[in-house]
């Protein structure tokens, strides 16, 4: 919380430090737009804080404060963030960004008179990833999708089974593997200047920001690692980088947007990919009691494993 | 007795010379030495991106004083926070600016620099540090200029006065 609170305009500072310390644990998202009041989701539900009994509007002074201290005084050094529309600060948050963009034969060049911020506050759940292992390795990790509708907590599970596989679990005589992410959104490990904010273990790897497909046939080529996970495939390209991969005898774990198995045998970029049966293990979350409810799991035919036997 | 007094008076003027004409080189010389600091802190921001806090501490480890003094200032209150650049960089020449050799145009040069620092992507930050260096570039042709016509003649100056004044008492 310090970190997000480094980043926020003064005025903005006071309201989030009224929050006892319970509530602000809960706290999800922090909302500036100007000239409109500020927002503050906690535990899924928007609020409206108030200061000396009024709504709190967030100024035009208080969204340049906030771009200087996200930038550090120096606009120039956010372009490549200023392009994909979010900056990712120390401790792994998000903070989303909007305005007037500005784009350059079609394709956008950078956010100018950002007007909305949206700071995003990650949360690592330590262990979520546990109960899944006997379904996911027996002599070895499998070739795992996990697939959910959004917000379905795909990525915490992703960046929890990753923090297994590169640290290892002793108890269960499974050894630590050499872990490459393929970072594209910056969302797995949360890199500033390419070093995790997330406790992630010791053996693992990251080409932040990178291109899917690229960045898996650069970290074959450069890191060799064990196992490669990777964020929300979906193009042809990467269905072809990951048989590339799978045929290196490297181990994948991915993420896919989709409801159930069906929806991806649905899609002609991936069907493939899942009909050839190099996936063994389907992971499918939802969000009925809450994100990162486990539906069920699946074996690469589509029957449901139940737990035989425990590791 | 006389003698001696003759020698003080002639090394005294000549020393008063060369002083003076130092003050004229001082400045050619602070004007070179801000505008490495500028094609530094140039390549810090279009080639490195680094954050300007940190490209400064690098510029002051490269410069000499009192340019170097700018830049730490400058630094200094960026770190503090509660500020704008613009207000940071201002604030700063306010307080180094009396130390230095520099004239009013060197001020007017910096401060314009100083409006848009820090608030542009990277061709603007280019173009703007570019348009700073050829002002200063001009500005160190006239000093130097400057500096071959007065320099020679305040010493020489010195060193004559103190032989007009010791031929006059004798």
């Amino acid at each position: 919380m310090e970190e997000v609170l480094r980043v926020l305009p003064e005025g903005v500072k006071e309201i989030i430090k009224q929050y006892s310390k319970q509530e602000r644990g809960g706290i999800e998202e922090i909302r500036l737009r100007i000239n409109r009041p500020l927002e503050v989701i906690i535990n899924g539900s928007p609020q409206f804080p108030r200061l000396n009994g009024r709504e709190y509007y967030v100024s035009r002074e208080d969204a340049s404060q906030m771009t200087n201290k996200l930038s550090q005084y120096s606009l120039y050094a956010l372009e490549e963030e200023l392009k994909k529309g979010f900056v990712t600060i120390q401790g792994g948050h998000r903070v989303g960004l909007a305005g007037k963009v500005i784009t350059s034969n079609g394709s956008v060049k950078a956010i100018r008179d950002i007007a909305s911020f949206n700071v995003r506050i990650a949360k690592q759940k330590i262990g979520i990833a546990t109960p899944l292992l006997s379904y996911l390795y027996s002599d070895g990790w499998m070739n795992t999708v996990i697939l959910g509708p959004p917000n379905s907590g795909k990525t915490t599970l992703l960046r929890d089974l990753t923090r297994l596989m590169a640290e290892g679990d002793k108890g269960r005589r499974i050894a630590s593997s050499k872990v490459g992410i393929i970072d594209e959104r910056s969302e797995i490990a949360g890199c500033v200047k390419g070093i995790p904010q997330h406790q992630l273990g010791k053996r693992v790897d990251i080409l932040d920001a990178c291109p899917k497909a690229e960045g898996m046939m650069m970290m074959i080529r450069s890191m060799s690692p064990d196992i490669l996970i990777v964020d929300e495939i979906g193009g042809l390209k990467e269905s072809e980088a990951i048989i590339e991969a799978v045929n290196a005898g490297i181990r994948l774990v991915v993420t896919v947007h989709g409801n159930t198995i069906e929806d991806l045998y649905r899609r002609p970029s991936i069907q493939e990919l899942i009909r050839s049966g190099m996936f063994k293990r389907f992971v499918e979350l939802s969000r009925t009691r809450g994100p990162g409810t486990v539906k069920s799991v699946k074996d690469h035919k589509g029957n449901e494993i139940r737990r035989s036997k425990v590791i | 007795m006389k003698l001696l007094g003759a020698i003080l008076i002639v090394l005294a003027s000549t020393w008063a010379g060369v002083e003076w004409s130092r003050t004229v080189s001082e400045r050619s010389r602070q004007l070179r030495m801000l505008k490495s600091a500028l094609q530094s802190l140039e390549a810090e921001i279009v080639y490195g991106m680094t954050p300007l806090s940190v490209a400064c501490s690098h510029i002051c480890r490269q410069v000499g004083h009192p340019v170097s003094w700018f830049f730490d200032s400058f630094r200094k209150k960026l770190e503090e926070g509660h500020t704008t650049a613009y207000d940071a960089w201002m604030k700063s020449m306010d307080e180094v600016w009396k130390y230095t050799a520099f004239r009013q145009e060197e001020k007017e040069i910096m401060k314009q620099l100083g409006a848009t620092i820090g608030q542009q992507d990277r061709e603007h930050e280019q173009k703007q540090l570019q348009l700073a260096l050829i002002h200063l570039e001009r500005e160190e042709q006239e000093a130097r200029n400057n500096q071959m016509k007065y320099e020679k003649m305040f010493k020489s100056l010195g060193f004559l006065g103190g032989i007009l004044l010791v031929i006059l008492l004798i």
